[in-house]
């Protein structure tokens, strides 16, 4: 009796948590007709012609290529700055350690609102705001604490014989840096990347306020399927879904590291 | 000879440093001004009217209302829901880590496609949410027309988003705890509510502050779902502080006054993490003693 009960409130709850993404998928794949028919349609002829759309609008192309962009470099310059800090803390004793880390946490407390609205005010008047490097550049600001506490963490894990040994041998402390560090660190430096490239790629508030017509990204540009004639769902839930699935591969590629991440990304101090 | 490895970190920690000083200076003092992109070329010194301007803002004041209103409401329901959810499925059985994968769906989601989803869940005419009421014999929900639903259609979605992520963190937490206890507890002849009561939870209860404590920070700052659902409206009902800020900054390009109020956020929202920081980190001691 138990174990039908327990079974019976799992199945709810996943159904309670892929439900509503399986309705949009299924919308995306619907005709204009069958998305707005009521009772909703549960069997349909599945049809591609919502994302043939998606794909022939350059607008949103062009976003896709934005975004991409945007988010690579921005997590490529993270995470470079963010395992050069996070060695060199490392290396330090604990009070120096916690306390610089400490620091690089409470830099993210602030609402996104108190350094934005300075940003934009002076890229405005050097009129950055068309610009792709403005936006890599806020957002590696953003990302590049959270890179370095999550690698200090994995550099923690790689025991300090390796390093005391490199050291006696005389290496210099860079080259311990590049032959040790990196390469054991390796996969922890990976998951740390594409954490960085899910959070840019989710991000909306910074986007929203720094792109310009030439650097929006997708959650800036599916908005513009929001008009005010209405919404048109059909192509608006295909790119919804364009947009979400490839962080849906990149989460479940590094699914332990991701909560782990996250909670470092917002504790914050 | 002083040790090269701090060469790999001084320099960025200093960057950082100098930038949030001056980046803090630069804000207060765009604060004492009346800076506004209407009016360009004609700002001037006016002290701490912004503070005062702000104080008087009935507008600001209930944002400020519902702010705290959606940040204890999302928190509240998160934890207790995550929790509960967690206990349930504390135990061994079969594709449990397909049931971990599917949690994670929600977390990694694009918050503006979450909002987007809920939207369209939501509609009044075509929503599915609305065809399910009907099917019960419930009349329809105008769930984001009307002032007196719209927060809690928000809240909905953020609990929908990140519940799971509360259930992940603890799930860890719980399967970190030593065994030992709770067997112990029950060879004694403990109750399961006595175990999870005087053991499980008080164990937990660290975590789950951790936990809060982080929810609590981003519904303050929660703006992508807000953005995308409602807007701040219908007639305001859903405009938190931090939407207010953005909506004075973009929509009325008062740059100070919107600064003004991002420094209150800010202020406010460090008072408050300082006296749940305290109470998180103080709880254990006594708990130990």
């Amino acid at each position: 009796m138990r174990r039908i009960i327990f079974w019976i409130a799992l199945a709810v709850l996943l159904l309670c948590v892929l439900f509503p993404l399986y309705w949009v998928v299924a919308t995306s794949l619907k005709t204009q007709r069958d998305a707005f028919a009521m009772p909703p349609v549960w069997l349909f002829a599945p049809t591609w012609e919502n994302y043939v759309k998606v794909l022939n609008n350059g607008v949103f192309i062009r976003a896709f290529f934005n975004s991409v962009v945007i988010s690579f470099s921005a997590s490529l310059i993270s995470v470079g700055v963010g395992a050069l800090v996070a060695y060199g803390l490392v290396a330090q004793d604990e009070a120096t350690k916690r306390q610089n880390e400490k620091f690089i946490l409470s830099l993210r407390i602030a609402p996104p609102l108190i350094f934005i609205i300075p940003t934009y005010f002076l890229a405005a008047q050097m009129k950055l705001l068309n610009n792709h490097w403005i936006v890599i550049g806020v957002y590696a600001f953003v990302n590049i604490p959270f890179a370095i506490s999550l690698l200090i963490t994995f550099f923690e894990d790689i025991p300090r014989e390796l390093r005391d040994a490199a050291k006696v041998d005389g290496a210099r402390e860079f080259t311990i840096f590049r032959e040790i560090f990196l390469p054991v660190a390796f996969g922890g430096i990976v998951a740390t990347f594409i954490l960085c490239v899910l959070f840019t790629w989710n991000e909306f508030f910074i986007a929203l306020v720094l792109t310009g017509r030439d650097t929006q990204t997708l959650p800036v540009s599916i908005t513009s399927f929001l008009t005010f004639q209405g919404v048109q769902w059909g192509p608006l839930t295909a790119a919804a879904t364009l947009v979400m699935l490839p962080m849906l591969v990149l989460g479940m590629l590094v699914q332990g590291k991701v909560v782990r991440g996250m909670s470092l990304g917002s504790i914050k101090g | 000879m002083k040790d090269a490895t701090t060469y790999f970190y001084r320099p960025v920690v200093l960057f950082f440093g100098t930038v949030s000083v001056i980046l803090t200076v630069y804000v207060v003092w765009l604060t004492l001004h009346n800076i506004s992109l209407l009016r360009p070329g004609q700002e001037s010194f006016i002290g701490f009217d912004n503070y005062v301007r702000l104080l008087f803002d009935g507008r600001a004041i209930n944002a400020l209302g519902r702010t705290v209103l959606f940040t204890v409401a999302a928190t509240v329901i998160e934890v207790s829901l995550g929790l509960a959810i967690s206990l349930l499925v504390d135990r061994e059985f079969l594709g449990k880590r397909i049931v971990r994968g599917i949690l994670l769906v929600p977390i990694v989601m694009t918050p503006v496609v979450v909002g987007l989803t809920w939207r369209f869940l939501l509609d009044p005419s075509n929503g599915m949410m609305n065809y399910l009421l009907s099917t019960i014999g419930l009349g329809p929900v105008d769930w984001l027309g009307n002032p007196n639903v719209a927060l809690f259609s928000l809240l909905m979605a953020d609990i929908w988003q990140w519940t799971p992520f509360v259930v992940l963190l603890t799930m860890a937490s719980l399967e970190s705890l030593p065994g030992d206890p709770q067997n112990a507890a029950r060879v004694d002849g403990a109750r399961e509510w006595q175990v999870l009561w005087y053991i499980t939870l008080p164990a937990l209860k660290r975590a789950l502050m951790v936990v809060a404590l982080i929810r609590a920070i981003d519904a303050v700052k929660a703006f992508d779902i807000f953005y995308i659902m409602t807007r701040g409206g219908p007639a305001l009902s859903t405009e938190t502080l931090n939407l207010y800020g953005y909506i004075s900054a973009f929509t009325n390009f008062d740059i100070s006054y919107s600064l003004t109020i991002a420094m209150v956020l800010t202020i406010l929202t460090n008072v408050a993490l300082l006296l749940l920081y305290n109470l998180a980190f103080k709880a254990p001691k006594q708990g130990e003693a």
